[in-house]
């Protein structure tokens, strides 16, 4: 039985290797989708401005990517490094669904990725566009498999439990787990979504700052992200509030923690609270009366929420995390959604590129998916404790035989370098971006290309 | 039987590592050596590929932990600080690679980074095969041992012997893929290489029986043959690789170290199979249950083809000398004239307020219609409204994109965005 110490080290050092790891992955993803399209236009129209575009964002895609791999191979080694326990009892089952994520999604994206990279001006401009094809399905496709496992812990099917270890006894079931048709298309239009963000509050930033050269790119680059964000918009909502009600239905604790109720007699929002975990009451609370029962499809006020005082003590999941983790996303999520909403209403009244007052808060929103992001996986893995697989293996249980030096250790390093990583890569961004992109000529050429665009 | 092939597909995980992550890292321990003006050329032949060559170390660890979860859970926890330290120096491998090649020009810090993390994900990397091939200490299937059991001599002179067969693959890849060296000069660094790693491969292989706690099992007849037989290969290859350095075709040195490590890690397998974890954690004992067994070989086992049929495609699109990268400019555009669109003039105060009132409570109604608030009263408002609303910014953003496109707001002869400016009052930039 491994010290407590170590529990709590190798759970700090999981959650930050995973927050740092998301960052990545939050805008590689739907980067690759954009790389991919703003290509394939290219090829097909010849317009150049599309592969001014493309050129652009692939340098800032190309060492997020990077980051983004070397930071997941840690995770991939640290199921084993600091929960041998736990890499023992689910080795047959969140093992083998890893390893296919491994041969089929990280393969082809590092297959691809060095062709749709360094690619250009070496091979065809059909093959580059096959290439970044190819690395925008193996990312989605990596989304799809690690969403599955990590459905599968916090809603575990279709296993037996044997010697110790659950063994696999329906694969189907474990693979398309119930969980995973919720968390699934919630956490795909989630990375589209910050990625829109994420270069919509660039492009809006060329725009406030009257950046002349790049503003044919900054205006096509705003309109594509406003655009797909008007669109994922209500239907993320939608699949969010279906998800909470999922998590409600089979984590009951994660619903009571994120709600920030102890008994279970509010009908009303919790907008903040200062919880008491030990006498099982908040100190403070700020709540809109009768806005949770609305939430909850009883327009009369008359449903309340339950609260974490039903879960016995030794498996409530600390309201601190859920609560504020969920209060990041949802609270963001509002923000997006109004904004997307007023970048639909500004593009019907023709005022989208010339609106000084939005663009400069869509500068503000550069990050907001990545906020998100991050609150939700907070909730999600801070809500399911203490059962790392839900229901079945406790936190405390998964832990291997290390000693507290060698953790704090490693935890001490991961610290220290993420930090300085996140320093760096902010710091490449903003330079990249400053630098801006690169000149797009004009002047005479053949006029077939233009007509493509024209057209 | 099927652990069997779990086991052999970890093995070749393992060797596809070693033979293809092992000349990154040699060729980024030998740009240590090089001239600065050498340094940033080093990296960019590696840039290409790294990426691909380390996920073969990702898929050999959760093979390992899919097909052979005892084994994974007893050596991870064993090995703990040198594979956080690899971890970590791949992670600075990887920063310095992307940060010198998105740089354009050469950044020394990033160059010598590169390199250093290269150098130090080697030794972890030898102290953790050497921590293995000892046999970390356990009990009832998990790693019972201390914070640095993993640290021997044996461990240590593993670290060396794998910088030695890193350096020779970097050397023999450079050879395939740089004009730059003089024959003389690869041919002297390639051959004193070979000299010093198989003096390393001789001693580590006579320390082997007193390292490691299990019996010899080379009384057993096949086993013996076989384990000869990947001495011979071995040595084979190494004398091929003797000869083809500093000669002609330059792929041959490549081509005869790739075959002698894998000869080596055959040999090391030949030894110890069916032990996977010294002294005595056999394939059998750490294996997992049928299903899961049957899905991983399956299912790796059919992916596998295609993963190497597309990373030989990405290969061979970079075949040949390293130049370096003509990234052609962006094609000009046929000159055009558009109109700008005029901005709609500002209306009255009375009549902002109130549309802007009017879209605030509409703005409302889309997020509880979007959250299916409605949902307890019939369960079509929810999907419906949805559809409603994504349909609608569809249309507009259609709509809005191609009279935007016509108006020329997309096309870069627009330049002049003064009347924009004045319209919004933007704050106004001189053109950089």
């Amino acid at each position: 039985m491994a010290s407590s110490t170590v529990v709590e080290l190798s759970r700090w050092q999981f959650a930050i290797t995973a927050i740092f790891h998301m960052t990545f992955p939050a805008l590689t993803v739907g980067l690759s989708v954009l790389l991919a399209v703003v290509y394939t236009v290219y090829v097909r129209t010849g317009n150049p401005l599309y592969l001014q575009i493309f050129r652009f964002w692939k340098k800032i895609f190309a060492v997020g990517f990077g980051l983004g791999v070397v930071a997941g191979t840690v995770m991939t080694f640290e199921f084993g490094l600091n929960w041998g326990v736990y890499a023992h009892a689910v080795g047959p089952v969140i093992g083998v669904t890893i390893a296919m994520e491994v041969i089929t999604a990280f393969f082809l994206e590092a297959g691809f990725i060095g062709l749709m990279l360094y690619g250009d001006g070496r091979i065809r401009p059909r093959t580059m566009a096959l290439a970044s094809w190819m690395v925008a399905f193996g990312t989605l496709l990596s989304t799809t498999w690690i969403l599955s496992a990590n459905s599968w812990m916090q809603d575990p099917v279709g296993y037996q439990k044997a010697d110790g270890q659950f063994h696999a006894r329906d694969w189907i079931s474990i693979l398309l787990n119930p969980a995973f048709a919720h968390r699934f298309p919630h956490m795909l239009l989630a990375v589209l979504i910050s990625a829109a963000w994420f270069v919509g509050g660039i492009s809006a930033w060329y725009l406030v700052k009257n950046r002349v050269h790049a503003q044919p790119m900054a205006r096509r680059c705003l309109s594509i992200a406003l655009g797909v964000l008007g669109v994922l918009m209500p239907v993320q909502l939608y699949v969010g509030d279906g998800t909470a009600a999922f998590m409600g239905r089979h984590q009951l604790p994660k619903l009571e923690a994120f709600e920030g109720n102890w008994k279970s007699d509010n009908n009303g929002y919790n907008l903040l609270v200062v919880p008491d975990t030990d006498k099982g009451e908040n100190r403070l609370h700020v709540e809109i009366p009768y806005l949770g029962s609305v939430i909850a499809q009883d327009l009369s006020g008359k449903t309340t929420t339950p609260g974490l005082l039903q879960t016995p003590p030794a498996e409530r999941p600390n309201m601190w995390t859920t609560f504020y983790g969920f209060r990041a996303m949802y609270f963001t999520a509002l923000l997006m959604f109004g904004t997307a909403f007023t970048g639909v209403v500004l593009r019907m009244r023709r005022r989208l590129f010339d609106s000084p007052r939005f663009l400069r808060w869509m500068v503000w929103m550069t990050p907001a998916g990545i906020i998100a992001i991050t609150g939700g996986w907070i909730v999600a893995e801070t809500g399911r404790q203490p059962w790392v697989v839900y229901g079945q293996l406790r936190t405390a249980d998964a832990v291997s035989h290390l000693t507290t030096f060698e953790v704090a250790a490693s935890l001490a390093g991961f610290v220290l370098l993420y930090v300085t990583l996140l320093a760096i890569w902010a710091r490449y961004i903003v330079r990249t971006v400053k630098a801006g992109p690169e000149a797009l000529p004009t002047g005479p050429a053949s006029p077939d290309a233009s007509e493509a665009l024209v057209a | 039987m099927l652990e069997h092939a779990s086991y052999t597909l970890v093995l070749i995980s393992l060797a596809m590592y070693v033979v293809l992550d092992g000349y990154d890292l040699g060729v980024g321990m030998l740009s240590l050596a090089a001239r600065p003006e050498r340094r940033g050329e080093y990296g960019e032949i590696v840039a290409t590929a790294w990426d691909a060559n380390e996920s073969w170390i990702i898929l050999a660890g959760v093979v390992l932990w899919a097909g052979l979860p005892g084994a994974y859970a007893v050596i991870l926890p064993s090995v703990y600080l040198p594979l956080i330290g690899m971890l970590i120096a791949i992670i600075l491998r990887g920063l310095g690679l992307e940060m010198q090649s998105a740089a354009g020009a050469y950044r020394r810090g990033w160059a010598l980074l590169f390199g250093g993390a290269s150098l130090a994900a080697t030794v972890c990397q030898g102290l953790v095969l050497g921590a293995v091939l000892t046999g970390p200490s356990q009990r009832n299937g998990t790693f019972q041992g201390g914070a640095f059991d993993w640290l021997s001599l044996y461990s240590v002179l593993c670290s060396l012997g794998l910088v030695a067969v890193y350096l020779l693959a970097g050397a023999a890849w450079l050879q395939d893929k740089t004009e730059g060296w003089s024959r003389s000069g690869v041919r002297r660094t390639g051959r004193s290489l070979l000299v010093v790693t198989a003096a390393m491969a001789v001693v580590l292989g006579l320390l082997l029986p007193s390292a490691d706690p299990q019996q010899s099992q080379l009384g057993q007849p096949m086993r013996a043959v076989l384990f000869w037989l990947t001495v011979v290969a071995a040595v084979v290859a190494g004398a091929v690789a003797w000869h083809g350095f500093g000669r002609r075709p330059d792929w041959r040195p490549f081509a005869a170290v790739a075959t002698m490590t894998v000869c080596g890690l055959l040999g090391l397998a030949v030894v110890s199979v069916p032990v996977v974890v010294p002294p005595g954690l056999t394939v059998h004992q750490a294996a997992s249950p049928h299903s899961s067994q049957l899905f991983l070989v399956l299912g790796v086992g059919l992916c596998m083809p295609f993963v190497l049929a597309y990373n030989t495609y990405a290969w061979r699109s970079f075949r040949g000398k390293y130049t370096d990268p003509v990234e052609s400019p962006i094609p000009p555009l046929h000159a055009r004239t558009y109109p700008l669109a005029v901005s709609p003039a500002p209306s009255g105060t009375l009549r902002t307020i109130t549309r802007r009132s009017l879209l605030v409570v509409l703005g409302i109604l889309a997020t509880a219609l979007s959250q299916d608030v409605f949902g307890g009263d019939a369960d079509w408002i929810g999907p419906v409204g949805v559809t409603v609303l994504g349909c609608a910014a569809l249309a507009a953003w259609i709509v809005g994109d191609r009279r935007d496109r016509r108006a020329g707001y997309f096309h870069a002869d627009i330049t002049d965005t003064t009347g924009i400016a004045d319209v919004a009052g933007i704050e106004a930039e001189p053109t950089s």
